[in-house]
């Protein structure tokens, strides 16, 4: 496995699970064993959970060789060899590709002191160390997933947050009235949101941050600016596999093995590709394959992969996953079920927006493609049945 | 099969009501109930609501 976040982690279970008793090893670039992601931006930033609580378990019933806090940096397929950082070189008989992403990062200059990307359990060490330090001003660059939690939490802790979407509302992939929902109750909660807002760059003084430059030239101060702006892949380590990398993430066919330029459309039959870094063939929407950057994601297709892995291409599995995420933020709890930002028409099905309560399901020409609920949790498992039970009707081809 | 869920644990995500919605569902509080007795054949589909648990709220025993 290379990547041992829960993608990798999941494989590595389920090739156990399924009697494979060979030599197994988890190659991770981060030095810290296993841990989940999603807490990071919400109950490690306020302190409800340590770095402890977050620790993926049953990590030692694995009974793996760990390589951690060394990178991958090539795949040589021909020779079965992974090259690692420190120049050895790992041969296999099957490999997980899990790497996940990195977060994307500023596409400009950056002071050195002050500006934080977040993505895993170091970068949130930095910025809790920069709230105890005495940051209460801090500038949140990007209302997507991450930026949004962030900037709930922080809140939350008494910070004054200032959360800028150069693109328009936050979350506006999830469609509908839930972003204009979020706006409201992220205001609410004494956020200062600049939607619309683009960003030039920041000023500092010496190397440290002092404020972010908006489009229109003035300075919203800042002593913590965290850049939220999306993730990247990481696939560089990949280039000159001879693996199909279209949008720097990994191909993959139904079954989870890597999609060579092979015209046949085989895949690598020893190499399965799971998680954020996966570009799925079978999850689509009706523009083609929808790379997905969520937990139950990456758990369910890493445990597909170690289990098509080890039964072969032949045999394996297609991925039939419906897609699911969830985000709590400013007391909103989000639900999606699957593609939801993919659809052309949007019907409120129960609830009603004005209350923080809707349900909301989306539709591609009459098609359901996805559901999104607020507080209204407990109608997405209808929505999830029928994008199961039809699923030639959205996004599993 | 024997199904225990930690409430304390549990934040009404609603991942296992995907999974095996004939066990598990929330309530109009989203709060997770979960079935009595469920039947044999539905092991599979229960162990795997478990794993989709996020905050590892679910523990099954006898499965």
């Amino acid at each position: 496995m290379v990547g041992a976040g829960l993608a990798g982690v999941r494989a590595g279970e389920a090739l156990r699970a399924q009697g494979f008793s060979g030599k197994l090893t988890l190659v991770s670039d981060e030095p810290e064993p296993p841990y989940d992601r999603p807490p990071l931006t919400k109950q490690v930033v306020t302190g409800t959970l340590t770095e402890a609580d977050i620790r993926l378990p049953g990590t030692a019933e694995l009974d793996a060789r760990w390589v951690r806090g060394v990178a991958a940096v090539g795949l040589d397929r021909e020779r079965r060899r992974v090259r690692l950082a420190d120049g050895t070189e790992l041969p296999y008989d099957g490999l997980v590709l899990a790497t996940g992403a990195r977060a994307r990062p500023w596409p400009g200059e950056v002071p050195a002191d002050g500006v934080l990307t977040v993505r895993g359990l170091a970068d949130v060490r930095r910025l809790r160390s920069a709230l105890a330090g005495g940051a209460r001003e801090v500038a949140v660059v990007g209302a997507g997933f991450v930026g949004v939690e962030l900037a709930s939490s922080l809140a939350a802790l008494g910070v004054r947050v200032t959360l800028v979407e150069p693109f328009g509302l936050p979350l506006r992939v999830l469609g509908g009235s839930v972003p204009g929902l979020v706006a409201k109750a992220a205001r609410r909660a004494g956020v200062q949101l600049l939607t619309g807002t683009g960003v030039r760059g920041f000023h500092a003084e010496g190397e440290q941050v002092r404020g972010v430059e908006l489009a229109d030239g003035s300075v919203l101060p800042a002593r913590l600016v965290v850049v939220a702006i999306g993730m990247v892949p990481a696939t560089e380590w990949l280039q000159g596999s001879g693996l199909a990398l279209p949008s720097g993430r990994v191909h993959c066919d139904k079954r989870l093995f890597a999609r060579t330029p092979d015209p046949s459309g085989r895949g690598d039959p020893r190499i399965v590709v799971a998680g954020d870094v996966a570009r799925c063939d079978a999850v689509r929407s009706a523009d083609g394959p929808v790379p997905l950057e969520h937990w139950s994601n990456a758990a369910a297709q890493g445990e597909l992969a170690g289990r098509n892995l080890l039964a072969g291409p032949d045999t394996a599995q297609p991925y039939a996953h419906v897609p699911s995420f969830w985000i709590s933020a400013f007391g909103l709890r989000i639900r999606s079920v699957g593609l939801p930002g993919t659809g052309d028409r949007v019907a409120v099905e129960a609830g009603d927006p004005a209350t923080d309560a809707v349900l909301e399901a989306h539709y591609r020409e009459s098609r359901l493609v996805g559901a999104v609920s607020v507080n209204q949790g407990q109608l997405l498992a209808a929505y999830a049945r029928r994008l199961h039970q039809a699923p030639e009707e959205a996004f599993l081809d | 099969m024997r199904i225990t869920v930690d409430h304390g644990l549990c934040d009404g995500l609603g991942q296992c009501t995907l999974v095996a919605p004939e066990v598990f569902a929330l309530n109009d509080d989203e709060r997770l109930e979960v079935a009595p007795d469920p039947a044999p054949e539905l092991t599979q589909k229960v162990t795997a609501a478990a794993r989709a648990c996020p905050v590892r709220a679910i523990t099954v025993e006898g499965a």
